[in-house]
């Protein structure tokens, strides 16, 4: 506790000494999401089937793909407009106030025979290797742990039909040889991982 | 008949797709990530994996230029910044610098205002637009599968035109599919497709340099078993093509070596996959050729210290030793237990000995952090050299008085 405490306060330091246009700022990303929240969740966990959650999504990730909104290479109609307006010091407190907060696994009907066969296509398809262990996410790989069901399902299906935005091409070749019952199968088990 | 045999084959067909398990137990191992594919079995708990791209540039303050180690009498500081992801240099007729980047799709132009830099979007949302090169007053630029162009770009900064295509009949594969362009002495675009892999027996129609007309008329390969160059440049007097290859991952922390080879005449051969470094076969590949088969490199310049920029100085700011060394910029590595590269090398170029291989510029790395990746340097007017560091999103340049 009292590391955490001397942690903070070398923080609040931090943040005081003129934090360099670089340095994220988590209360600025908590005003700025304010707009976000009607559809994304006050805390970045969305109720609404097909809007995914952001609590807990990495940095990076979230600041990519608003970078993608903005200049037009992910399309989205609620999205592509609001991204717009927005800076990269908006982008970059918006990302981290995300990443900050406590993911929720989102309500989904589970099939567990599926999540069977998910997890193994998910070994056959070296899924791991980016999005990490329990699919948490890293860097500019996001989290799909507990993610919602219809965005996964609409996701997966556009990288296999090679219309999703791709950073690096790497979902869209990786998408390639799965058929229609593994990209189901593979959400239900996203779907179903819960845990950090 | 007919019919009726159809009807019934495709009535099987929707009964076994109805029956088929759900468990994929019939299922093969897949190919592992690009970047990841080669990796051996003795590695599989290997945290290495390539170093992510931030998505914004650095703050000026947070540019480490003091760092910087150069030769006596050099001097650098901070050109410009706050230009994500800032990777190639090519400057127009009027004095603009253009400048392309990989993961942020953009293409900027920056105009020297009054000693003050002023950075313009003039092209945003591109395929991994890393080759920029500018011939009578147009801008061509290479993205993955095309290459376009802007004419009159210099003159329309503002209000950039329409990019016209020039090719865009390229393989479209994403791994090794960003391109570095120029133009060669014979008025020609050249660029390299890349293998499309870690390491793997390429199509034909890639791990090559090739060339094209800047009107799209006459593609062809110019040289052959390149696994990925993205740099290069032709000598001021030979004019002969210089290139850096990025070597393969996943054989461990000191082999092979990344190369820079000289392509003396078109239609050579530099051994990818089947050999690398001159010397070492591949462990898959390899069997079956010799390493006599393929041109040897010119310079081994280290394992994975990731080759970028080759471009042979020709200014008269820096002292007379200088003149037509190469500099050789070098990104940094990932697959490498212990960081090395992250520097700009020369290479003096001996008739009848060996190349004299030493270190310019270093200071990215501070034992094993990071904090900038020069990739891409150009040559000023004045003879100064400025360096492009994608990872900060900055330019520097290097000035030298006595």
């Amino acid at each position: 506790m009292r590391s955490l405490v001397g942690a903070s306060i070398v923080l609040a330091l931090l943040a005081m000494i003129g934090a360099p246009a670089g340095a994220a700022d988590l209360e600025a990303g908590r005003r700025k999401s304010e707009p976000c929240a009607a559809c994304h969740g006050r805390d970045g966990n969305s109720t609404i089937p097909g809007t995914p959650s952001l609590a807990g999504q990495p940095v990076y990730f979230t600041h990519w793909q608003l970078i993608k909104y903005r200049d037009g290479r992910r399309k989205d109609p609620q999205m592509s407009p609001a991204a717009q307006n927005l800076s990269d010091t908006d982008m970059a407190d918006l990302a981290a106030y995300y990443e900050a907060q406590r993911p929720r696994q989102r309500p989904a009907k589970i099939d567990p025979a599926k999540v069977v066969a998910g997890a193994q296509l998910a070994n056959l398809h070296h899924c791991t290797s980016c999005h990490r262990p329990g699919l948490v996410g890293q860097q500019q790989v996001p989290r799909l742990a507990g993610q919602d069901f219809e965005y996964l399902l609409k996701l997966l299906r556009s990288f296999k039909a090679k219309t999703a935005s791709d950073l690096d091409g790497m979902m869209t070749m990786s998408a390639q040889p799965l058929q229609e019952q593994d990209v189901l199968s593979l959400v239900h088990f996203m779907a179903s991982l819960g845990g950090e | 008949m007919r019919r009726i045999i159809l009807a019934s084959l495709t009535a099987a067909l929707v009964i076994g797709l109805a029956l088929a398990p759900l468990a994929p137990a019939q299922q093969a191992q897949q190919p592992p990530p690009t970047w990841k594919q080669g990796q051996p079995a003795s590695m599989a708990d290997s945290m290495l994996a390539p170093i992510p791209q931030p998505p914004a540039p650095a703050a000026l303050g947070e540019l480490q230029v003091d760092k910087i180690k150069v030769p006596p009498g050099f001097k650098v500081t901070v050109w410009a910044h706050g230009i994500n992801n800032a990777r190639a240099m090519t400057w127009g007729d009027k004095g603009t610098l253009f400048v392309s980047s990989r993961v942020a799709g953009n293409v900027y132009a920056i105009v020297d205002k009054g000693g003050q830099r002023e950075v313009k979007v003039i092209a945003t949302g591109l395929n991994l637009p890393n080759g920029v090169a500018f011939k009578d007053g147009t801008l061509y630029i290479a993205e993955i599968s095309r290459i376009t162009k802007m004419p009159g770009i210099e003159s329309k900064l503002a209000n950039p035109p329409a990019m016209e295509v020039v090719y865009d009949i390229l393989p479209r594969d994403v791994p090794h599919g960003w391109k570095y362009l120029a133009f060669g002495p014979d008025g020609k675009l050249y660029f390299n497709i890349g293998a499309p892999c870690n390491i793997c027996i390429p199509p034909d129609t890639h791990a090559n340099i090739s060339r094209v007309n800047s009107d799209g008329t006459g593609f062809e390969y110019f040289a052959h078993g390149v696994r990925n160059s993205v740099g290069f440049d032709w000598h001021p007097v030979t004019k002969e093509l210089y290139f850096a290859t990025h070597a393969r991952d996943w054989m461990g922390d000191d082999v092979p070596n990344d190369r820079f080879d000289v392509a003396a005449k078109k239609g050579l051969h530099f051994g990818f996959p089947y050999c690398h470094q001159g010397d070492i076969p591949d462990p898959e590949f390899g069997k079956g050729h010799s390493c006599s088969e393929f041109a040897a490199p010119l310079l081994k310049t280290g394992p994975h210290v990731a080759g970028n920029g080759v471009e042979f100085y020709t200014g008269s700011m820096f002292p007379a030793e200088y003149k037509n060394r190469a500099f050789l910029t070098q990104r940094g590595s990932w697959n490498r237990t212990k960081k090395v590269g992250f520097r700009v090398m020369m290479v003096t170029l001996r008739s009848g000995d060996v190349p004299k291989y030493e270190v310019f510029a270093e200071g990215w790395l501070q034992g094993e952090q990071i904090w900038g990746r020069p990739v891409y340097t150009k040559q000023m007017k004045d003879g100064s050299l400025l360096i492009a560091d994608d990872y900060a999103g900055a330019i520097y340049r290097v000035t030298y008085s006595r």
